[in-house]
């Protein structure tokens, strides 16, 4: 019967650069294992997501390939180098292309992906290659976070409609962004009383984080 | 906000109720719930504080705190005809909404759900923390069982209980023209353990004459005809909006869940080959399909082992008239009323399979000249004794009609239901047993427990802890009191 489950596929993009090193990387650690303990309390999201790590920092590579809840294992993740956000779009490209099951006449596909984006800075490499791998493939929703006085929303307003802002890059508000992410993964997992096509419903941000208009 | 923090609400009833503040609260589609010191109850208040404001849902809110409330006995301001029993009755079978908080801001204030409905500990064998959780039925009914510790899974058996328990919750809703708009594996918690249910999220029913809820369902429990014009505006006629018939789609879909943990609409069937939400919107709306379709195989799964016809000839038909003939027509669905007597023809002809590592461990017997447990296919051995209860018909001696049949199994024992004609197994009748069915070397006995003039088959008096041997062909009554129902044996 678990051929029929629908997956939802759900990409983590995190900023591994030099900037993101001490503080920052370690609530981020702490942020996965908070998100997969919340997620493996509900039913729902256990059943249906799935969950993949792509970290960039000089270049961009995938560090947890797409799998299930109970059998995902936390990535290493350290901090160095530059902000390679376009190659990190490009690997995010691969990825869909090769993990999401595309609907077909005899293949039941799985959800449109949800993708989650957390950086520090700006590009260090070339976005607009980036921009473009993203272009052919199909998301639900990429959420774009700014962490700290550094990033720069202008350049994730040219990824994605949906960008948050956190003031601050403490372990308080990473730890924030984090349930917040695990709190639109379950309410994508069963909010799926979608009008098809359409983008699902997440809910409102953390206390502090500013939607960018 | 202050996490921790203990803030003080006033009620509308004048009174106050003290709850803590929590940054982290649970927060649902509609509210956000916060609990008192205690936690014997949830204090809730709207995401949208304009909801809160709406004078259509407070008013609603109302009603269904007051005048239609089950759980309150109609002395203290609920329910009409509600008897102190029957309230007490619900109470543990609703989370039923019992003041309304005026200030800091309109909410509703709730008792929490007993314990039972919450994880203990120990409760996944693969080191799921589920300590505290909900038991939100798709942990038992879903892919994730196999996560869960087999203790909490409870029997084939308490499953069914399960499924009377929330066919006569909805019924009673019903019975009052309440319909709850949202019943879903997320609105009745489950434990399986004691095979009962607790319906909550109970401030978004419809109410008759009031302004409707804002909810059109969850996935997999909305009906199809709700989900189909969902895009239409709310007030174009052709809208299909929740109401009692859609929740009689919901309801067999959670009963076929608790009974096969599956869902009677997820087959393999490919809808549409252009994208996932299309094929969803197709499969769960206008073109459903139940993978038991008797006449449409096209969504049905290979390996279909275990079907309605493993169930009771009359829960096979209700289950067709609910997704045969009534996915497409809802006024083809059977009523709450319905599955509820249903269910419980099914429970007295629940059997004990006799192979002691049967997963199931209980089965309806279908059919007694083929007694196989359709789960592990052993064979019944042991006699198949069946009971049927006959009452007296009013002012023509001597003729009786057949009120039920009782399949009976050792150390079962026997209700008010099986001695009166007049009383019926529902929140009315008292759970004391009255007899019990004993092997006792190599006999079949119905002890009597506690009723007055039970007689045996030559017309004799038995007493209380005196029994009567169930041989074929046997008939006495139960008691010679008024409304004793009379009792025949079939031993093969």
């Amino acid at each position: 019967m678990s051929d029929y489950i629908r997956r939802l596929p759900v990409y983590l993009l995190l900023d591994c650069s030099g900037s993101m090193s001490g503080e920052p990387i370690e609530a981020v650690k702490q942020g996965i294992k908070a998100l997969l303990t919340e997620l493996k309390g509900d039913p729902q999201a256990l059943e249906t997501a799935y969950l993949s790590v792509i970290t960039f920092n000089s270049t961009a590579r995938q560090v947890s390939p797409l799998t299930e809840l109970m059998l995902f294992k936390e990535p290493e993740l350290t901090a160095g180098g530059a902000t390679a956000l376009g190659g990190a779009l490009c690997v995010l490209a691969d990825c869909i292309k090769n993990e999401v099951r595309t609907s077909t006449a005899t293949q039941k596909g799985d959800w449109k992906p949800l993708v989650f984006l957390l950086t520090d800075g700006a590009p260090t490499d070339n976005l607009e290659d980036g921009l473009e791998a993203i272009k052919n493939v199909s998301t639900g929703n990429i959420i774009a976070c700014a962490a700290g006085a550094n990033a720069n929303t202008n350049t994730l307003r040219k990824i994605t409609n949906n960008v948050l802002m956190m003031n601050n890059l403490t372990a308080g508000d990473l730890a924030a962004f984090f349930a917040w992410v695990s709190g639109s993964i379950k309410a994508s997992s069963k909010s799926i009383d979608a009008k098809p096509g359409e983008a699902v419903q997440l809910p409102p941000p953390p206390q502090g984080f500013v939607i960018v208009p | 906000m202050n996490s921790g923090q203990i803030m003080t609400a006033q009620l509308e009833n004048g009174g106050t109720i003290d709850f803590v503040l929590d940054a982290n609260a649970p927060r649902g589609g509609m509210k956000h719930t916060f609990f008192t010191p205690d936690k014997k109850y949830a204090v809730q208040f709207f995401n949208n504080p304009q909801d809160g404001q709406n004078p259509n849902i407070q008013d609603r809110i109302r009603t269904i705190v007051g005048i239609y409330n089950p759980t309150l006995s109609e002395q203290d301001g609920g329910a009409l005809g509600n008897t102190e029993k029957t309230a007490e009755y619900f109470r543990s079978r609703f989370c039923w909404p019992v003041a309304i908080v005026q200030s800091p801001e309109f909410g509703i204030v709730c008792p929490t759900y007993p314990q039972r409905f919450f994880f203990g500990d120990n409760a996944s064998t693969h080191g799921l923390n589920l300590k505290g959780k909900d038991k939100k039925s798709n942990w038992f009914t879903g892919r994730m069982r196999k996560y869960i510790s087999s203790g909490e899974l409870g029997d084939f058996r308490t499953m069914l209980s399960a499924a009377i328990c929330l066919s006569r919750s909805i019924r009673r809703m019903h019975q009052a023209g309440l319909a709850h708009s949202d019943l879903s594996c997320n609105n009745v918690l489950i434990d399986p353990q004691t095979g009962s249910t607790v319906v909550i999220d109970i401030d978004s029913l419809v109410v008759p004459g009031k302004y409707p809820p804002e909810v059109c369902g969850t996935r997999g429990y909305i009906a199809p005809e709700v989900l189909t014009t969902m895009e239409l505006d709310p007030r174009d006629p052709r809208r299909c909006l929740p109401c009692v018939s859609t929740d009689l789609h919901a309801l067999p879909v959670l009963i076929y869940e608790y009974l096969f943990l599956r869902h009677p609409l997820a087959g393999p069937k490919i809808y549409s080959p252009d994208s996932a939400e299309e094929d969803d919107f197709l499969a769960m709306g206008p073109k459903a399909t139940f993978i038991e379709d008797p006449n449409d195989t096209s969504n049905r799964p290979q390996d279909l082992k275990i079907t309605i016809q493993s169930l009771s000839k009359g829960l096979e038909k209700l289950f067709l008239r609910a997704f045969v003939d009534g996915l497409h027509n809802p006024s083809e669905r059977p009523t709450a009323m319905e599955w509820e007597r249903e269910l419980l023809k099914a429970w007295d002809r629940l059997r004990r399979c006799e192979n002691p590592h049967c997963e199931k461990k209980w089965f309806i017997l279908r059919d007694e000249r083929e007694p196989v447990c359709p789960y592990c296919k052993t064979r019944v051995t042991d006699k198949i004794i069946t009971l049927t209860l006959k009452s007296a018909m009013r002012g023509k001696q001597g003729v009786y009609r057949d009120c039920g049949e009782v399949v009976v199994y050792d150390q079962m024992p026997l209700y008010d239901w099986h001695v009166y004609s007049n009383v019926h197994n529902d929140e009315k009748a008292g759970n004391d047993m009255r007899a019990y069915i004993c092997k006792h070397n190599g006999m079949w006995l119905l002890v009597n427990h506690g009723i007055e003039g039970m007689t045996s088959p030559t017309g004799r008096l038995v007493p209380k802890g005196q029994a009567v041997e169930l041989k074929d062909g046997a008939v006495f009554r139960m008691t010679d009191r008024e409304n004793g129902l009379l009792c025949e044996v079939s031993a093969i």
